[in-house]
């Protein structure tokens, strides 16, 4: 399969950060559960130190997903696509790209706010960018939350117009970001 | 006049040896206790914010000096309420228990360029174990500033009592830093 975009479909490179993004998405909404259910111990640490790591990864590969994205064409919607159906499906894709990118750095900085610095998987460490301060950490959470709750949403919306597409238009939107055969 | 000063030769034949080096008086306010751990992968820094230090330090009298610290342990601070309160709890510092932890050292090796180093105890949870510093001593007329490090195993001190055994996420290695501003007398 062609490595890049072209106006008809999503090249691989494309479909692996998409996939790629949202199975880890998902690995971090079982890990945030998995988490909270634990008491403190070594484990919730360890799971939390997991779920930093890969929200950092996460944030790596959305900002080389948008500078993949400017670099390719992005196909173009069917032309029978409403008006509305085209601003609404731009929006929820700028949401989810600010969502994926500010939700690990709010995580980020709530984990330094409560002085845990961040280890990328025992490679390396974060730098911190801010003082330890429980304000701050307070904030932060409760904005992580709220940033992870938005995602689920608006990743539900983006599913359900996906499905749509696939199901009730029976057009190519949803097969054009899988490594199939259009049907046009 | 002439015989005071001839008394106060005897006098000073009878004070002991290890009495001999220098009293220092500890600045709490510019002394700071250290520890750095490590949590998941990443280092983070705590500190005790009372502990007292008798210190007799001499560089040019080292058999007469000594060190002996004492931690008040329940003044652990991480900056985060949250993992100040397990510290202190019954798996890791026990404060109840073991309100104080305890540093002394009465033997020195002068390693040269104002760095020594001393083989001392420190007795934490009820145990006790050598735990050497390395350190350096610069005095000026004010005073003087001893300044050090050390590496210990929280284990080896039974910090770390059911869970907190494993090592995979909490290191078993701490290190220590400490500066301490000293005035004379």
């Amino acid at each position: 399969m062609q490595l890049k975009n072209d106006t008809l479909r999503y090249g691989l490179i494309a479909q692996l950060f998409h996939w790629s993004i949202v199975a880890l998405i998902v690995t971090q909404f079982v890990l945030a559960n998995k988490a909270e259910g634990l008491p403190i111990g070594p484990a919730k640490i360890a799971t939390l130190a997991t779920h930093k790591s890969i929200g950092m990864t996460i944030f790596a590969l959305a900002v080389l997903r948008l500078i993949w994205r400017f670099m390719n064409p992005v196909p173009e919607l069917p032309s029978s696509t409403p008006r509305w159906q085209r601003t609404a499906a731009h929006f929820t894709h700028g949401l989810l790209y600010a969502l994926i990118l500010i939700t690990p750095i709010v995580g980020w900085t709530m984990s330094s706010a409560r002085n845990f610095p961040v280890s990328y998987f025992g490679l390396f460490t974060l730098p911190d960018f801010v003082e330890p301060n429980q304000a701050l950490y307070e904030f932060c959470h409760e904005l992580h939350e709220f940033l992870a709750t938005a995602l689920f949403v608006v990743a539900i919306v983006h599913i359900a117009a996906a499905l749509k597409h696939h199901f009730v238009d029976k057009d190519d939107v949803l097969r054009r970001m899988l490594p199939v055969k259009l049907k046009s | 006049m002439r015989s005071k000063s001839l008394l106060i030769i005897p006098l000073c034949l009878l004070v002991p040896v290890a009495y001999a080096a220098i009293q220092w008086t500890m600045q709490p306010r510019q002394s700071e206790l250290v520890f750095i751990a490590t949590q998941a992968g990443a280092q983070f820094e705590g500190k005790f914010e009372k502990f007292t230090a008798d210190i007799r330090f001499d560089p040019k009298d080292l058999t007469g000096s000594r060190f002996d610290v004492t931690i008040d342990m329940a003044s652990v601070n991480t900056r985060d309420g949250e993992r100040d309160q397990i510290l202190k709890g019954e798996d890791l510092f026990a404060v109840k228990q073991y309100p104080t932890a305890r540093y002394v050292a009465d033997k020195f090796i002068d390693k040269g360029k104002g760095q020594y180093s001393a083989p001392g105890r420190l007795t934490l949870r009820d145990v006790t174990k050598e735990v050497p510093i390395e350190f350096t001593f610069t005095e000026d007329p004010s005073g003087a500033w001893l300044k050090g490090t050390a590496t210990l195993k929280r284990l080896d001190f039974g910090v770390g009592q059911g869970d907190w055994k494993d090592t995979q996420t909490v290191a078993n290695e701490v290190k220590v830093r400490f500066a301490l501003l000293l005035n004379k007398g």
